[in-house]
């Protein structure tokens, strides 16, 4: 069984089109997770839609069956809108879905290794991997100037020192050394595991650093939910009328504030749907809210005490205090009037909800989908390695934390056995 | 004698324990094979430590056995005690470790050579290898007497313009007072080797009754450890303790204090020491805060009182080393024999050669043990074995005999240094092993037993013996589907402190609880006229076999590389996008297949991807 990798194959940075690729054994199976319709045929480029945690990107889905394929294995290929943010959120969806992030070069190695000659040029090839090297080198070289390159570096060399650690009692059983009982092991290993856990924990300043926040519109029909976008767009931009369910579709405009870019998303009112049209927006509505970092609960009524349905957080907000006679039920709630305009108060509590003032101040903050992904699976495997510690051998753990380690090697690049070797050799006193 | 009789398919040069296996595996696979030696005392001399076996190297000797090799063979004839290491580490570190005879060893080892068809011993310094215009060669004699051979194997181990040191004392000389090989290493020169020099150490020999064995704690052998070959039925129980002791603080002082006599320290030693195997004042210097040092008594043979004092090897003068000495715990009296000695010694690089231990630019000739710059009379036996077959395959025309690291830790050893330059002696180590969850000293048998099959080197004894075991293993698997009530199982369970629910369990859900063994579920009437070793086998696929599968995934993931195999003709230099230092390391080492190249230092991953697509545009046109 072969795993799965994607990569975006186009070039990084704006552009019209992206496209990102799967490999391997399931790729195809990845893909039917997520678009609809599915081609119903190989080699036949379709669209349809790609539901991604954050939108649903209309996108364009090639997919063809091993061995009939640039690398020999079913492939799958996205063509999605250009910019990185897309493409990102196109290959988070595969990752989530069971694909793992390609090394360089992956699907060139794949093509060699499946016997597939049909390099249309070569030549080409090599160049383009050339430059992928030396701009995967000088981000190497980056990543080990930074915080957060040290950091990994350090944790690495944790790590290392545990494995040598217990590669000596392994190797050398007669030896009369201080060795560290898997206790203590487990002990350096939770704080190694922490450490990673707060590493990943940034990915989500990182992201909005990045992305930006998402956030969903929701609410019942006529509350003002467009009327709020328009107001914190600062335009109209949304059609805004009395008519029950004239916002059918969802639409997302972004805004910066305090050089936070925040992605409002106007969704279809929530109510039962009068035609197969409206069920679909309010449908949408729904997805919108379950994908948002942040949902607006909206309500026109000041003795509303509901609570939008969703594991996300949300805010409820009483939209049109110009007309309240008194003043609101629930007091941890915001009080705007779209309509005249005071919504920034809305941007302000989105703000601080995101602590978005400590991306000013942090400088690590993991940005790189590949690292996090890096980080999430060594982190994985330092758990099964503290579930060991409890359930099994000292050459088990042993194992399971030489992966972690060489997991956070794809990250700095060191992972080589004679590390492992010489560590062992400088720390600890060994002879027959 | 006329040339006729002079003339052999097989010339191995040394007698030790790689030359010994070389011997008997082209022999016995019909091959007229000489074996030359400087002495024949030096038969499977157990120059260092009177041990077999240990970590790593326990696994070697099963997995010489299983080729059909004799190291393991002659470790049992020879036992005075056997142990086995990291119990309670997990089953892919239990490692066994033999004292042995050393004596005995070298009688035992003698006479099997000298009772195996087509084997011919004869003591004599090779001075020249000599490759004739035909491809055969012709290795020349001290003596002046010439022999000839379609293909020669070199066991050289660290006779090779070696030199003793004992402080001041420098002596041309192999261990322990033998004759050095004093021209082999020019012959080498000529033929294009590149040389190095490594050196090594070995502690004083001391007279039992000199000990005070009250201050130290005997150690005896374990009655319920396996033989190390699976063809011996049975070994004796402890015939002779080991003695533990330690170091003081007054032997750091004596050491500190003349550390300028150390040959080691005072420069007049060339040759890189292995760092796993220090001398006694290497490991004082290096690692000052260390209070005290373990030292094992151990003993030589049960024809002499002769003890070897393992952990305290040194080159220092023989007057300071008799004070270190008696600043051990229960030594303070004691009567050195033998003095501690540093040897030095030329050795190649091994990288110049293939995986079935063949020079790659002289085909023919093979080299095997601490000539390729390892350590230990077990790695030197696996590479013997090996470079043997091959020498046999080479002369009659059989495809080359490799091993992989999937199947074998000789396997990793061998690709280890062929692909890496070694810049010390190189040791095994389970940890070099990156799949050691599958080489486990248990299923040695499992792993290779078919490959010595297929050689001829497994008789049909042993192979029905093998046979059996996994026959067994089968019928015991049956088992595993069966569904056992609580009302069965029960008692047991809350016997072993294992939770009873009240459903039904399988034997395998059973015998995955920590606590319950094959034994356990024999007693509820499973595995019924199963033998003990394959029930053991059983049981480790068992309850590891969540870890097994995962390994053989990465094996799998990993052979992906293994099996694409690198033309003989590539010339590496030329490939445009190659990094300079990869050119030329792979046109030095030029690799088999890809996943050699992609362990050789100073090969980066993008070289490797670099190469691929070469390969892929390369095939194309």
């Amino acid at each position: 069984m072969n795993n799965t990798i994607v990569a975006l194959s186009t070039a990084r940075g704006r552009a019209a089109i992206a496209v990102v690729r799967m490999s391997g054994d399931s790729a195809i199976d990845i893909a039917k997770k997520f678009f609809e319709p599915f081609p119903t045929q190989p080699n036949m480029l379709k669209v349809g839609t790609l539901h991604t945690q954050y939108f649903d990107e209309h996108a364009m889905c090639v997919y063809f069956v091993a061995p009939h394929s640039y690398t020999g294995e079913n492939t799958v290929e996205f063509h999605c809108h250009g910019g990185t943010a897309v493409a990102q959120a196109v290959i988070e969806q595969c990752l989530k879905c069971g694909a793992v992030m390609a090394q360089n070069g992956e699907f060139s190695k794949r093509a060699f290794i499946n016997g597939k000659q049909n390099l249309t040029n070569a030549e080409g090839i090599i160049e383009m991997i050339d430059a992928e090297t030396a701009s995967a080198a000088k981000a190497g070289a980056n990543l080990l100037e930074n915080k957060l390159g040290k950091m990994i570096v350090s944790l690495q060399n944790n790590l290392l020192d545990i494995v040598s650690a217990c590669e000596v009692a392994l190797d050398y059983p007669e030896e009369d050394l201080e060795l560290p009982t898997v206790k203590s092991a487990q002990n350096d290993l939770n704080n190694i595991s922490q450490k990673l856990s707060e590493l990943i924990s940034t990915a989500t300043l990182g992201k909005i650093a990045k992305y930006g926040i998402d956030v969903a519109i929701v609410g019942k029909p006529n509350v003002g939910k467009s009327s709020l976008l328009n107001a914190l767009l600062g335009c109209d931009r949304a059609i805004v009328s009395d008519i029950q369910g004239t916002t059918r579709d969802t639409l997302c405009e972004s805004v910066n504030y305090r050089d936070i870019r925040f992605n409002f998303i106007d969704t279809a009112g929530l109510r039962n749907a009068a035609d197969a049209i409206e069920a679909e927006g309010v449908a949408r509505a729904r997805r919108a809210a379950d994908n948002a970092d942040v949902v607006l609960h909206v309500t026109d009524d000041p003795t509303d005490r509901s609570v939008y349905p969703t594991i996300r957080p949300q805010v409820r907000i009483y939209n049109k205090s110009d007309l309240f006679d008194s003043e609101p039920c629930c007091v941890d709630s915001l009080v705007v009037s779209a309509k005249y305009g005071d919504v920034e108060v809305i941007k302000q509590t989105l703000y601080e909800m995101f602590s978005a003032n400590e991306i000013e101040t942090s400088d690590l903050l993991i940005t790189n989908e590949r690292h996090l992904d890096c980080l999430k699976r060594a982190k994985a495997q330092l758990q099964q390695a503290i579930a060991d510690c409890q359930n099994t051998t000292l050459d088990i753990v042993t194992n399971s934390i030489k992966k972690a380690w060489a997991i956070l090697g794809e990250i700095t690049g060191t992972c080589a056995q004679e590390d492992i070797i010489d560590r062992i050799y400088s720390k600890f006193c060994l002879g027959k | 004698m006329n040339e006729l009789s002079k003339t052999f398919d097989v010339i191995v040069v040394g007698a030790g324990h790689a030359g010994c296996e070389a011997a008997l595996a082209a022999a016995r696979l019909g091959c007229k094979t000489l074996v030359l030696a400087t002495n024949l005392d030096t038969v499977a001399f157990l120059a260092c430590n009177p041990s077999i076996g240990g970590t790593a190297k326990g696994q070697i000797v099963k997995e010489i056995d299983a080729l059909g090799g004799e190291m393991a063979i002659n470790a049992d004839k020879s036992l005075l005690q056997m142990r086995m290491l990291n119990r309670g580490k997990g089953p892919a570190v239990f490692s066994p470790r033999a004292q042995v005879d050393k004596n005995a060893y070298h009688v035992n080892m003698k006479r099997t050579l000298e009772n195996t068809p087509d084997l011919y011993l004869r003591q004599g310094e090779a001075t020249a290898v000599n490759v004739l215009a035909d491809g055969t060669f012709a290795v020349a004699t001290a003596v002046d007497l010439t022999y000839f051979s379609k293909a020669v194997v070199l066991c050289c181990g660290v006779y090779l313009n070696s030199k003793t040191l004992i402080g001041q004392c420098v002596r041309e000389s192999g261990p322990n007072g033998f004759a050095n090989a004093r021209f082999l290493t020019e012959s080498l020169r000529k033929l294009g080797f590149a040389v190095q020099r490594f050196k090594t150490g070995t502690p004083a020999r001391v007279r039992l009754n000199s000990l005070d064995l009250a201050k130290t704690v005997e150690q005896l052998g374990e009655s319920d450890v396996a033989p190390f070959s699976y063809k011996t039925e049975s070994i004796p129980a402890t015939k002779r303790s080991c003695y533990l002791t330690y170091s003081t603080e007054e032997t750091k002082r004596i050491i500190t204090e003349n550390k300028q006599l150390a040959p080691i320290y005072n420069g007049s030693i060339q040759g890189v020491g292995p760092r796993y195997c220090p001398s006694i004042e290497d490991k004082i210097i290096r690692f000052a805060d260390k209070e005290r040092h373990q030292i094992f008594l151990e003993p030589e043979s049960e024809d002499t009182c002769e003890f070897y004092v393992q952990g305290a090897s040194s080159s220092m003068p023989a007057n300071i080393q008799e004070q270190i000495y008696r600043s051990i715990e229960g030594l303070e009296n004691v009567e050195i024999m033998r003095d501690a000695y540093a040897i030095e010694y030329d050795c190649i690089d091994a990288t110049m050669l293939d995986a079935t231990l063949m020079a790659k630019h002289i085909p023919g000739l093979f080299c095997a043990g601490q000539i390729c710059g390892t350590s230990g009379y077990e790695e030197a036996a696996g590479q013997g074995i090996v470079a043997g077959i091959n020498a046999e395959r080479f002369v009659h025309g059989k495809s080359p005999f490799t091993l992989r690291r999937d199947n074998s830790y000789i396997g990793v050893l061998i690709d280890d240094i062929t692909t890496k330059e070694n810049t010390e002696p190189y040791r095994m180590m389970t940890s070099r092993a990156e799949h050691r969850l599958v080489l486990r000293q248990d299923n040695a048998d499992l792993r290779l037993t078919e490959l010595g099959r297929q050689i001829g080197l497994v008789d049909d004894v042993r192979y029905a013996k093998f046979l059996r075991k996994k026959q067994q293993i089968a019928l015991a698997e049956k088992d595993f589907k069966t569904v056992v009530s609580p009302k069965t199982y029960g008692p047991l369970f809350e016997k072993k402190n294992e939770a009873v629910s009240g459903a039904g369990l399988t034997v395998d859900e059973m015998l995955r609880r920590t606590n319950i063994n094959c034994k356990d579920l024999q007693q509820l009437g499973f595995f019924a006229e199963i033998d003990d070793d394959a029930l053991y086998e059983v049981e480790i696929n068992c309850k590891y076999r969540g870890y097994i599968e995962k390994e053989q995934e990465a094996i799998e993931q990993a052979n992906k590389l293994e099996n694409k195999y690198l033309p003989d003709d590539l010339d590496y230099l030329s490939i445009d996008g190659l990094r300079i230092e990869a050119r030329q390391k792979l046109n030095k080492i030029r690799p088999q297949n890809l996943g050699q190249a992609s362990r050789i230092l100073g090969v980066s991953p993008a070289d490797i991807q670099i190469l691929i697509v070469y390969l892929s545009q390369r095939k194309k046109n």
